[in-house]
């Protein structure tokens, strides 16, 4: 057993914190579009992503994260050609600052908001999100859970058939035999799980199924107390941000010319909740070292 | 040796109820709708309750339709008459409810009843289903993981378990709600040897530690003998007591002559398919599958492939079979007609009838309604002809597979798991076509975990471990060096 695991922030809270937590933090990274909000909140989901999968897979995604924002940065003036600091002309097209400036902040806007998410699915695992369906919604998590577990099943039987059909055709196969052989294989796929479906809902039968007609959940989470609290102090502090955030959009704007930065002490509680993650894990971390 | 009787039952209440059977069937009679002849002709039988109890009986003797009345919600539709009783109450009296408390079944197919898609979530699914709370959930869900020792995968997708540890969460969901008797329906038929033992162990304890009732139908009792303490045998419709438990544990010959050790096919001595120093693994992420193997393969000679589960048998078919190509080594495979039988025939059925079902390939392999119609014969479906392959037994639709395949004429042919789950005489069936096969000069490569149709039908064996083939011998030469792997 010296396989290590690796901690997401959060993980001994209710799914429910974390979920509101990724909420806010998506919905304030999504809706400011406000140079020093987006490199907050980018600074916050790339550490915790240092945190947690290690620096060089975050370095090494970089290599693809940087392109995307220098294209959209690049693309941006020639579709909005508004501003007024003209920086060059390109085939009559004037390209102005303002306008490169709001390309590479919606470049950043649109990487931090994929960095969060896959934060969030660290932090919010399927069982974590079953387990928020499962109470809401207990019919719907249980078919979600079906799908699933059918899944992965149909994938490989699909495997299957193909891998019989290939293996009794030596030669190549022309485009067209391909797509033949591509739709017989998704019928005998459709009768296969027709068949199996059967055995399925005779097991489902047999283990009560329908035989009340209100089911209960099975949860392997427990809301206690110290969750009530942590989900009141973040919706408290979550509250405070997007109002920060609000009045910090609101007095910014990129055209005609770029607004001034200041400094302000309205960042400090932003920069506070988007690093909150990664020093819930250091503190974790510290107890051990 | 009987193991089977001196064991005291440790749960005290299962003694103290007075001998009351746990099952008690009186004159019952069964007909499918459209059927001509009763399945069950006026057979009584009676379980005492904390037995272990085999049901023995070829496949479509009528064990499944049997053990299938006593449990009303997936009882089939048809004439039934007679008397019910489980545990001294009627079994229309159960309400859906009352039938999954008490009564537990499990099924044949690892993979068709699961439900969910992870194991604790099938473990709670009975459980949900009766409304049961919170708390009385936990402790069921706790108490029957400690007792099957499963809290090492309890957090595991269902996906990602192996075909024993399937088997074993189905018997684990129903044990969750505690029934007093438990029905299974040919449970380790689908089970390789070390994971039929397993399933059979906590079955064991199941019945003589929690005094659970257990009722087993299978074609292979074999493996079960140790465990019983009383059998009966289905046929014709009727139902006998089978007084000598220690028959069951007789193995039947597979062919009518078992075929001389270096007994050479037509086209023999030359080499046919050959791996050299070969590795293989599915991703680039994923570990080796084949480390540095080496292995040939003789022309027209039955090689069988042996060893645990996923040591690289079914991998190896497919390199050889085109479907799959080696990382690094080489594969040198003289044939170019080959087919593959896979572990599951239902793979390989395309059409509405048997009879068009072996006709689908004709026009691209070249052959005729009259070849189609000679392999029906030869494969004792004559009668089927009409039927949707669907409906066909399980042994007769590995038959139809196999027939399929060889009207192709391949001159190798690659079979994963070519018995597993059949009855005696269909595992006979197909023993006899391989081995006219073999005679045609045909070069099978057959992965199969049957160590008795390997002592019977291969002329080659390897065992297969850790990616790499511990040896390769002439079948005879195979067993003898062998300790503890034999049939």
């Amino acid at each position: 057993m010296s396989e290590s695991v690796r901690h997401a922030a959060f993980d001994t809270a209710h799914p429910v914190v974390p979920a509101v937590y990724l909420v806010l933090t998506l919905g304030m990274t999504m809706f400011c579009l406000q140079p020093v909000l987006i490199l907050l909140s980018l600074a916050g989901a790339f550490l915790y992503g240092a945190r947690t999968v290690g620096w060089r897979r975050c370095v090494g995604s970089l290599r693809w994260q940087l392109p995307v924002v220098l294209l959209i940065a690049g693309l941006n003036p020639l579709f909005s050609a508004s501003g007024s600091t003209e920086l060059f002309r390109l085939g009559g097209c004037s390209v102005y600052a303002e306008s490169l400036c709001f390309g590479a902040a919606m470049g950043g806007l649109f990487i931090a908001s994929v960095l969060w998410f896959q934060a969030g699915s660290r932090m919010l695992s399927f069982d974590r999100v079953m387990a928020l369906l499962g109470n809401a919604m207990p019919t719907t998590a249980l078919m979600v859970s079906m799908c699933m577990r059918l899944i992965p099943r149909f994938v490989r039987q699909g495997r299957t058939i193909l891998a019989v059909q290939r293996a009794s055709q030596p030669r190549e196969m022309t485009a067209a035999e391909r797509l033949r052989g591509r739709l017989r294989a998704s019928s005998v796929l459709m009768g296969w799980t027709m068949e199996d479906s059967l055995e399925t809902a005779d097991a489902m039968r047999a283990r009560g199924w329908e035989a009340r007609v209100r089911r209960s959940t099975y949860t392997r989470f427990r809301f206690t107390a110290r969750d009530g609290l942590s989900l009141a102090a973040l919706l408290v502090a979550g509250t405070v941000c997007c109002l920060l955030g609000y009045a910090a959009t609101a007095q910014f704007s990129f055209y005609p010319r770029m607004s001034q930065l200041l400094a302000w002490w309205g960042y400090a509680p932003i920069a506070l909740w988007m690093l909150l993650p990664t020093l819930l894990l250091v503190r974790a971390e510290r107890r051990f070292s | 040796m009987s193991a089977h009787v001196d064991f005291t039952r440790a749960d005290a209440a299962a003694s103290t109820v007075p001998c009351l059977p746990a099952l008690e069937v009186e004159d019952l009679s069964f007909t499918y709708p459209g059927a001509e002849a009763p399945v069950l002709n006026s057979l009584s039988w009676e379980v005492p309750e904390g037995s272990f109890a085999l049901l023995v009986g070829g496949t479509g003797s009528g064990k499944s339709t049997l053990l299938s009345l006593l449990k009303p919600e997936i009882a089939p539709t048809g004439e039934r008459e007679g008397r019910l009783l489980v545990l001294g109450r009627p079994v229309s009296d159960y309400t859906p409810a009352q039938s999954a408390r008490a009564i537990g079944y499990v099924f044949q197919n690892p993979d068709n009843q699961l439900v969910c898609e992870s194991v604790w979530h099938e473990m709670a699914f009975c459980l949900e289903n009766l409304g049961m709370e919170q708390g009385a959930m936990r402790r069921r869900v706790a108490e029957t993981s400690y007792f099957l020792g499963m809290e090492d995968w309890f957090r595991h997708d269902v996906d990602t378990l192996s075909g024993g540890r399937k088997q074993l969460l189905a018997l684990a969901s129903t044990l969750a709600v505690q029934p007093r008797i438990l029905l299974l329906d040919e449970p380790t038929a689908q089970l390789d040897p070390i994971a039929e033992k397993n399933f059979l162990h906590a079955l064991f304890r199941v019945n003589r530690e929690l005094g659970c009732t257990v009722v087993v139908a299978t074609h292979q009792p074999r493996a079960m003998v140790d465990y019983a303490t009383c059998a009966f045998r289905l046929s014709g419709g009727a139902l006998t007591r089978v007084d000598d438990l220690e028959a069951l544990r007789e193995r039947a010959a597979l062919l009518p002559r078992v075929p001389a050790a270096g007994e050479e096919g037509a086209g023999a001595g030359r080499v046919a398919v050959e791996l050299r120093r070969a590795w293989f693994r599915y991703d680039r992420g994923d570990d080796w599958v084949l480390r540095n193997l080496d292995l040939s393969v003789r022309a027209g000679r039955i090689h069988a492939l042996v060893g645990g589960n996923g040591c690289g048998k079914s991998t190896l078919l497919s390199l050889m079979a085109g479907v799959r190509r080696l990382d690094l080594g080489k594969l040198v495979c003289a044939e170019r007609a080959r087919a593959l039988l896979p572990q599951d025939p239902h793979a390989l059925f395309a059409e509405e009838t048997v009879d068009a079902e072996l006709m689908e390939w004709a026009s691209a392999a070249g052959y005729g309604q009259r070849e189609a119609n000679e392999m029906l014969d030869a494969l004792g479906l004559g009668a089927c002809a009409a039927l949707h392959p669907y409906d066909l037994s399980g042994g007769q639709q590995q038959l139809l597979a196999l027939g399929k395949l060889l009207l192709t004429k391949p001159r190798l042919l690659l079979l994963d798991e070519p018995t597993k789950g059949l009855d005696l005489p269909a595992r006979r069936a197909i023993a006899q076509l391989l081995r006219e096969q073999g005679d045609a000069g045909v070069t099978m490569v057959v992965a199969t975990h049957d160590l008795d149709f390997v002592s019977q039908v291969a002329d080659d064996v390897s065992m297969v471990f850790d990616g790499e083939i511990a040896c390769t011998a002439p079948r005879e030469e195979f067993f003898r060096g062998n300790v503890y792997y034999r049939p």
